[in-house]
């Protein structure tokens, strides 16, 4: 009895050691790269940090967050970053359900169809960027030509990238593109994951397509449409390859995101004390809405 | 089909390819000097590969290792390298960039390795460029021009006096009559072309703070480099940016041209820019390109100048060795080598004088008019970084029709706050 007490506490033990082993590099990983950073910046935001500077680091209270809130381009940022999430998020959700059940409904050449929508997503987002950039110049670019074309004349004369209210739209259009592929992927893995029986019993009784569609296909695909919500938000927030490549910002910080301008204020202006303040005050506005997506849609859960 | 999800998510995650850096090999006895510096235009870059490659074939002492970033983002690299600690020896600045690394002491000085007839012969708006409290931390292959180019043919239709030399450079008033009868002729759509494609950044600083100092007003008090409030926001800045603001109100000028070729295309009669446009400009238009010297805008000439220059930094192994190919692409052959490749102006007298495009009677000799003379220097102070972010923003919004002493109290505040935060940069 005693023995075998031993034995089992040494075996609790043991997978106790290997649990902790086989966590240890993403433990480690996230640490170094993740938490420390974080803890880091926290205490950064408090100090007047330069990127490359002679002077001493000096502690100066709320400075920088003082400084922050009368700061017009970091709250054009954080607008633009919520315009990008409330318009991308819906429109690529739905467009890649669509996609999904395009591909799951078509017999013939369906992986090539998959393939076809899946390529810009293998594609890096840098090198996608380049090409719509491309793609977009209002005189001899493909779009602008292309529309002029098909409409005589009478469309493509948009500025795209270059004019205030169509630079962020153009990189809405772009990003949704890219991403959606990624997102049909998960929705057709979620479509050939709901019982066939579910759809037999609908046809039996009767269903029409739109009612089978409605009752059966969405409530069963009700996990994989959080994932997908959830994940595409916080790609959203972090919008920056895109708008660095094509815009860096402009016309007139009409695609500045909060990344980029973190980013702008710590290598370009050299502030690093204050784009910590930033990340500090973005990170908290983050926090917030996954804590208010993961509650809301928790209790959804137990539903579906 | 689940194989084919995780397939294709495999493929999706190790697509980012690894590049991984090729280092030459060193032969033994021979000193490495490491080199940065911006991928600019295809042309300059492979001249300066081409130099590279034949200077470490000429010699077996120093090999001299290259290394190209892109001109992007080249600045934000160079800060973040400094910061790690891994600066090259030797590397190239974009102008007055080069003060805020000499300030925090990431460069050498270089005045004992140049030796009085070599520092005679060079540009004085080079060694001025290179110069921060009294030392000499970069040197440049070639410097810049700005003015304004034109059409002959559209100059002689409406009928405007075609300036030869930075003397008789068109006044004000001249120059507003020249706008309002170029506009007028039924070919010309827009006459004055001002880049504003190149978007905001060093180009709205580098063009049109000589429109300040044309007025008598600056970017910031050169005196001591601690205010800009009262220099930059004053009423002679003021009057100058209204100037600017009206060229887009009355319709001279757009903010969004179509591309880069308006003038190029006959689309624009003038255009507001660097020697970089001349290969351009001068292809499409043949003899009809002549090159106008700034007009006296506020009552005095001012132009731009500056350009990319060489540095080496505190951590150079081997000063001498660094020094040694600088040297070399300081020899009026090297400079010649990529000025005809870049169109740039050479930065050596001696070079100068064996070109015909800016001797006297050439193409380009304005621009050497005006570099000895009417060319301003950007600021030589460390706070230049957020001068020329500060600077370029207020431009953008004047451009767009933004209240001007607004915008520009907007800059001063920016700019002195930063003064302030770094002590005075002293």
């Amino acid at each position: 009895m005693v023995l075998r007490k031993s034995t089992l506490m040494s075996q609790a033990r043991y997978e106790a050691y290997s649990a902790w082993l086989f966590a240890a590099p993403a433990l480690i990983l996230l640490s170094l790269f993740l938490i420390g950073p974080f803890f880091m910046s926290l205490g950064l935001a408090f100090t007047d940090l330069r990127l490359i500077s002679p002077l001493p680091t000096e502690f100066i209270g709320f400075r920088n967050f003082v400084r922050l809130f009368s700061d017009t381009v970091f709250f054009k940022s954080i607008g633009n970053n919520f315009k990008f999430v409330l318009i991308v998020v819906p429109v690529q959700t739905t467009l890649a359900l669509l996609l999904a059940i395009m591909v799951d409904k078509t017999r013939r050449f369906s992986n090539v169809f998959r393939m076809i929508y899946f390529m810009p997503v293998v594609v890096p987002m840098i090198v996608v960027s380049v090409i719509w950039y491309f793609m977009y110049n209002p005189s001899i670019g493909l779009i602008n030509k292309g529309l002029s074309f098909i409409s005589f004349g009478v469309l493509g004369k948009s500025l795209w990238l270059e004019g205030e209210k169509t630079a962020l739209p153009a990189i809405m259009i772009l990003s949704t593109w890219q991403g959606v592929g990624f997102q049909m992927v998960i929705y057709l893995a979620g479509l050939q994951d709901i019982p066939q029986s579910l759809y037999e019993a609908a046809t039996v009784d009767g269903s029409s397509p739109w009612h089978t569609f409605w009752y059966i296909t969405l409530p069963q695909l009700r996990n994989t449409t959080i994932f997908i919500v959830i994940s595409t938000t916080i790609l959203a927030f972090q919008l920056f390859t895109q708008v660095k490549v094509m815009t860096n910002g402009g016309p007139n910080d009409a695609t500045s995101t909060t990344v980029l301008y973190i980013y702008n204020q710590g290598f370009k202006n050299l502030k690093v004390g204050y784009a910590s303040a930033v990340s500090v005050v973005f990170i908290l506005i983050v926090l917030v809405i996954s804590l208010v997506q993961r509650k809301y849609l928790k209790s959804n859960r137990e539903v579906g | 089909m689940r194989k084919m999800v995780v397939f294709l998510l495999i493929l999706a995650i190790s697509l980012p390819v690894f590049a991984g850096g090729s280092k030459e090999e060193v032969a033994e006895g021979s000193v490495e000097v490491s080199v940065w510096f911006h991928s600019g235009k295809g042309m300059e870059r492979d001249t300066l590969n081409a130099q590279i490659a034949d200077f470490n074939a000429m010699q077996s002492d120093i090999v001299v290792v290259a290394k190209q970033l892109p001109e992007g983002s080249y600045t934000e690299q160079v800060n973040a390298a400094a910061l790690a600690g891994g600066l090259p020896d030797l590397l190239d600045f974009d102008g007055p960039f080069v003060y805020n690394f000499a300030w925090a002491g990431y460069l050498m000085p270089m005045d004992d390795y140049i030796d009085a007839d070599m520092l005679a012969d060079i540009l004085p708006s080079i060694v001025k460029q290179g110069a921060y409290k009294g030392k000499l931390y970069s040197l440049g292959t070639f410097d810049s021009g700005l003015g304004i180019y034109g059409n002959r043919i559209y100059l002689e239709k409406a009928g405007v006096r075609i300036p030869t030399g930075v003397d008789d450079a068109w006044t004000a008033e001249e120059f507003a009559d020249v706008l309002l009868k170029l506009q007028a002729l039924p070919e010309v759509e827009y006459a004055l072309d001002l880049k504003m494609n190149y978007g905001r950044g060093e180009w709205f600083t580098y063009a049109f703070s000589p429109l300040l100092q044309s007025f008598g007003a600056d970017l910031i008090d050169r005196s001591n480099f601690q205010k800009s409030d009262g220099t930059i926001n004053g009423p002679k800045a003021v009057a100058a940016m209204e100037l600017f603001q009206s060229w887009f109100t009355d319709g001279y000028t757009k903010y969004n041209p179509g591309g880069d070729t308006d003038m190029a295309d006959g689309k624009a009669a003038l255009s507001f820019v660097g020697h970089w446009m001349y290969t351009t400009l001068k292809e499409a238009l043949g003899e009809d390109l002549v090159l106008l010297p700034m007009p006296k805008f506020g009552g005095k000439s001012a132009t731009g100048m500056g350009s990319w220059n060489w540095g080496m930094t505190s951590s150079t192994r081997d000063p001498e060795a660094a020094m040694i190919f600088l040297k070399y692409l300081m020899e009026p052959d090297q400079i010649l080598r990529m000025t005809n490749a870049n169109g740039a102006v050479p930065s050596r007298k001696s070079a100068i004088a064996m070109t015909d495009l800016f001797n006297v009677g050439g193409d380009l000799e304005v621009f050497i008019q005006q570099l000895n003379s009417t060319a301003v220097p950007r600021p030589e102070t460390a706070a230049y970084a957020v001068i020329t972010t500060a600077f370029a923003e207020a431009i953008d919004n004047i451009a767009q029709g933004a209240d001007v002493q607004a915008a520009l109290d907007k800059a001063a505040q920016l700019i002195d706050q930063d003064i302030m935060d770094n002590k005075g940069y002293k």
